[in-house]
């Protein structure tokens, strides 16, 4: 590794002295002179037509200064995905228990609580449809009639089908014929939540010049921004984004939630107005993830070759089309190279929550039917699932999915690392086994811009629009000082606001260390550049003798010839140039693949159906480590939330309501510290073509592999599999009781037969 | 809700003397962020399951979202925001929980570390010598959902490791 100053560290967090003393400021910790408080009015029902509500004794009520309904809002459909499908408060229908349809400012949150609870609203109900199975299915009632004058709509099925993606290579069918052995095999993953801690919160202010001012909980603002000025129908330059400190958002904080509830009052009212979810609403109005249904079938030879895959695989989007969809193709196949393929991945309306994103929506549903079916066929291949797996992964220079060539990257050795540390393969003793999965994911890309200037005592600070959600600023900061030649200390880091940094994508995706911070490096190149320049002229040297480092710019044959940071700033000052000001801008970025390996060991109770995860072990090709304890801390936290997958969490939703029933922390289990084994985290560094100092992105990919690796431990320790999440108790009793709990899977037939 | 009046809550927090007006139904949470301008403490569900409005009441650490504000009267509330003054490392300083979790990456998004941390004092109080698993127990009430948890309970231990030292 080239010799780095900050860079490769393990340096605390920029804001860490500021969250363990309580001084980061949250959306909710926003209080605002003359400040109202909101409440929601949202639907009781799954689909029905609102036939009468009527908020004049809210209105009355002492306390209370304005309602807003759905006819408050202009006109306008809008879209998380890629429909325009949604009002942002019903007008005249709802869609699902959950859909807002009055919002209340008051005084105070109790009063506002009353308010809501003297709306009057009468309901027309429709038929619904909850099952995604049912919904699918021709003639089922639709959610949305109007589906075929969405903006967006284009390629689908109709009925409740309203997005349908599709790759295919290869001949397929003379593959399967030609093909020694068949699997087929169906999964499904259940509806989950991504259970950040800071539950959504905003608040609105109308400025004296008549711009809105939001402060938000959010990933991205200027997507808030965007989205905002949309449903508002008033112009992007009319409002500011304020991006606060957020408290975890894995996805669900990417796009517009209820800003516009609290805007709206703020407008109506002229005062400032605060909107802070309760707990229930984070699991019943904010957007989870909801079931993937998977239907796999893979042609094998004798030899473990794998030559033909179809996927068939049915994303319940809920009531409005959002993330998931796409990793039913992008992701069908995982880390292997397989030559004839057919995918099809349909999103498809019920008249439940709608989904949200949760770290690379859909690629952990994906990761567990194929890592599983995997396993599977090695088993009954009777070949060792580490070696078929070995066998079949693809090579530097094959072709993605997405027809993307794949660079140099460290797959193989993932597998190779995480098999030394637990010497597989191995043979645990009674109730026990192992199990391992692999996962892949490509780092995040889109616009990117960052800015750096040279403050007049040789510090610089560095401004950028993206969220801090995973240590992101430290490393961006990292990678400004190590291109610069400074000290951590010496970058100061501002993001967050609409009107001052300049626009960036939202945090999401694994893009910001990948995506911005190229971006970051390139504006400190320029500013080095500058510098650089500057004192060449005043030194009188040719440029290329010089050198920036350690807060001076020196001839490198001569370091006693030099100017320092501070002199060049306050040089700069006066210069024909004038101040030192780094720019960067980009758009997209090349394909860096990220490849990980997961294990588990596991103890299965057999009296009672316990799985308890007794060690994890992962690899992954992380680049370049910016900053390896914060790298660690991402694979730790990301395994975690993938065991919580595996193990517990499920959002439990009534059958025939749509209605969520476990909205609360003590019955949606996430994993406690007394659940968890400790995480061994392997780092592999082979370093991509493209990203910062050779960095990969980091933080989706653990989260893919431990259902399936635990799936694949309880097969080995127990000789059952489980094609259903999550492994609770009762389920993998039930399965060694010889009853699997998969009771219903999908038409494949009838699928095929309606694309024709 | 003209009927609830706000009435005056007198309470020793963060080892002075604070007065406010608060509704008879506050819970300490909610005065001690809306009534003392407190922040610190988190709401992350007002039911008792998170953890992330851990403060320290006469020591020991409690949830308070589930405390009547009133009723805290004749107790000694610390918050997050009265641990670095409260330092032995002296005023203005980091607690050396504080500093551990610093040091020891036992926090990212922040939303439930001022709870993790008051979990963690309120242990050390208690136990100086804690061994792993009375450190994964004494946080047994706090969701973390970013970091897993193995740099919290590390940032714990070298907390405890620090604060013998300087004890001894």
């Amino acid at each position: 590794m080239p010799d780095f100053k900050t860079l490769g560290q393990s340096l605390p967090r920029v804001d860490a002295t500021q969250k363990v003393t309580g001084r980061a400021t949250y959306a909710a910790d926003v209080y605002l002179p003359q400040m109202l408080m909101c409440k929601l009015l949202t639907s009781t029902v799954g689909h029905a037509r609102v036939v009468k509500l009527d908020t004049s004794r809210a209105l009355a009520l002492p306390g209370v200064r304005a309602v807003i309904t759905g006819h408050d809002f202009p006109d306008v459909l809008f879209g998380s995905g890629a429909l325009r499908d949604r009002r942002i408060m019903a007008r005249d229908e709802v869609f699902y228990i959950g859909d807002p349809v009055a919002a209340v400012a008051a005084d105070d949150e109790v009063t506002a609580q009353e308010a809501i609870e003297l709306i009057q609203v009468e309901y027309e109900l429709l038929e619904s449809v909850i099952d995604p199975l049912d919904a699918i299915e021709e003639g089922s009632p639709a959610v949305h009639r109007d589906m075929p004058n969405f903006e967006g709509y284009g390629f689908a099925m109709g009925g409740n089908n309203c997005t349908l993606l599709d790759a295919d290579r290869g001949d397929v069918d003379q593959a399967f014929r030609d093909a020694d052995h068949i699997f087929e095999e169906n999964y499904r993953s259940q509806p989950i939540n991504q259970g950040f801690l800071e539950p959504m919160a905003c608040a609105a202010n109308v400025e004296p010049d008549g711009r809105l001012t939001v402060w938000a909980s959010t990933q991205g603002p200027f997507q808030v921004r965007a989205q905002l000025a949309s449903v508002l129908d008033i112009p992007i330059s009319r409002i500011k984004v304020n991006a606060m400190e957020l408290g975890g958002g894995f996805g669900a904080k990417l796009r517009l939630a209820f800003e516009a509830f609290p805007a709206m009052l703020a407008m109506k009212t002229g005062r400032s107005v605060k909107l802070v979810n309760t707990r229930e609403e984070a699991f019943t109005l904010n957007g989870p993830r909801l079931e993937t249904n998977i239907h796999l079938k893979t042609g094998v030879m004798n030899d473990g070759t794998i030559v033909a895959r179809e996927s068939h695989s049915v994303f319940d989007v809920g009531a409005y089309l959002g993330a998931g969809p796409n990793s039913g193709v992008a992701h069908a196949l995982g880390p292997y190279s397989i030559p004839n393929i057919r995918l099809r991945s349909y999103g498809v309306y019920t008249n439940k929550i709608y989904v949200g994103s949760y770290r690379a929506s859909g690629v952990a549903d994906m990761t567990f039917a194929v890592e599983s079916h995997m396993d599977s066929m090695a088993h009954r291949l009777d070949l060792d699932p580490m070696e078929f797996r070995l066998k079949n992964v693809m090579s530097e220079g094959d072709t993605s999915v997405s027809g993307a060539r794949l660079p140099a990257n460290g797959l193989r050795e993932t597998v190779e690392a995480v098999k030394q540390r637990l010497g597989l393969p191995k043979k645990l003793g009674e109730n026990r086994g192992v199990g391992i999965a692999m996962g892949e994911w490509r780092s995040g890309s889109g616009p990117s811009t960052a800015s750096i200037n040279v403050n007049e005592d040789g510090t610089v600070s560095l401004l950028t629009g993206s969220v801090d959600i995973s240590g992101s600023d430290t490393s961006l900061a990292q990678i400004a000082a190590e291109t610069l030649g400074l000290d951590l200390g010496q970058v100061i880091v501002s993001t967050r606001d609409t009107d001052m940094t300049p626009f960036t994508g939202p945090s999401g995706g694994s893009r910001i260390v990948y995506s911005q911070g190229k971006a970051v490096q390139q504006a400190a190149e320029d500013a080095r550049d500058k510098l650089v320049s500057l004192a060449a002229q005043r030194l009188g040297v040719p440029a290329d003798a010089l050198a920036c480092r350690d807060g001076k710019v020196y001839v490198q044959d001569n370091p006693a010839q030099s100017m320092t940071l501070s002199q060049l700033a306050r040089a700069s000052l006066t210069s024909q140039q004038g101040p030192i000001i780094g720019l960067a801008s980009l758009s997209s970025m090349p394909y860096a693949p990220v490849f990980n390996t997961q294990a588990a060991e596991v103890l299965v109770d057999t009296e009672t159906g316990q799985v308890k995860v007794t060690r994890f072990v992962q690899a992954q090709d992380v680049g370049v480590a910016i900053n390896p304890m914060s790298v660690v801390g991402q694979l730790e936290g990301g395994a975690v939330q993938g065991i919580g997958r595996a193990l517990s969490e499920e959002m439990q939703i009534d059958p025939e309501t749509g209605r969520v029933m476990n909205p609360s922390l003590a019955t949606y289990l996430m994993p406690l510290a007394v659940d968890m084994p400790e995480i061994e985290t392997i780092l592999i560094n082979v370093p991509s073509e493209s990203g910062p100092f050779g960095a990969r992105a980091v933080a989706e990919p653990p989260g893919f592999g431990p259902p399936a690796a635990i799936a694949n431990a309880i097969y080995d320790a127990v000789g059952v599999r489980i094609n259903e999440l999550p492994f609770t108790a009762e389920r993998v009793l039930a399965a060694i009781q010889g009853k699997n709990s998969l009771d219903r899977t999908m038409d494949v037939d009838s699928l095929k037969r309606r694309e024709g | 809700m003209a009927a609830t009046m706000k009435t005056p809550l007198v309470l020793n927090l963060n080892g002075e003397s604070r007065t406010a007006l608060v509704q008879p139904y506050y819970s300490l949470l909610d005065a001690l962020r809306d009534e003392f301008q407190l922040t610190g403490s988190k709401k992350g569900c007002d039911e008792g399951d998170c953890g992330a409005c851990t403060v320290l009441m006469d020591g020991r650490a409690v949830t308070s979202c589930l405390v009547l504000a009133h009723s805290a009267k004749d107790s000694e509330i610390t918050t997050v925001e009265g641990l670095a003054g409260v330092s032995p490392a002296g005023p203005g300083e980091l607690h050396p929980v504080q500093q551990a979790f610093v040091e020891h990456g036992g926090l990212q998004c922040g939303f439930c570390t001022p709870g993790l941390i008051m979990s963690a004092v309120g242990l050390l109080n208690q136990n100086p010598n804690p061994d792993a698993e009375d450190a994964v127990y004494a946080i047994g009430g706090n969701l973390c959902r970013c970091t897993g948890y193995n740099k919290v309970i590390e940032a714990i231990l070298a907390a405890a490791e620090t604060m013998r030292s300087k004890a001894g």
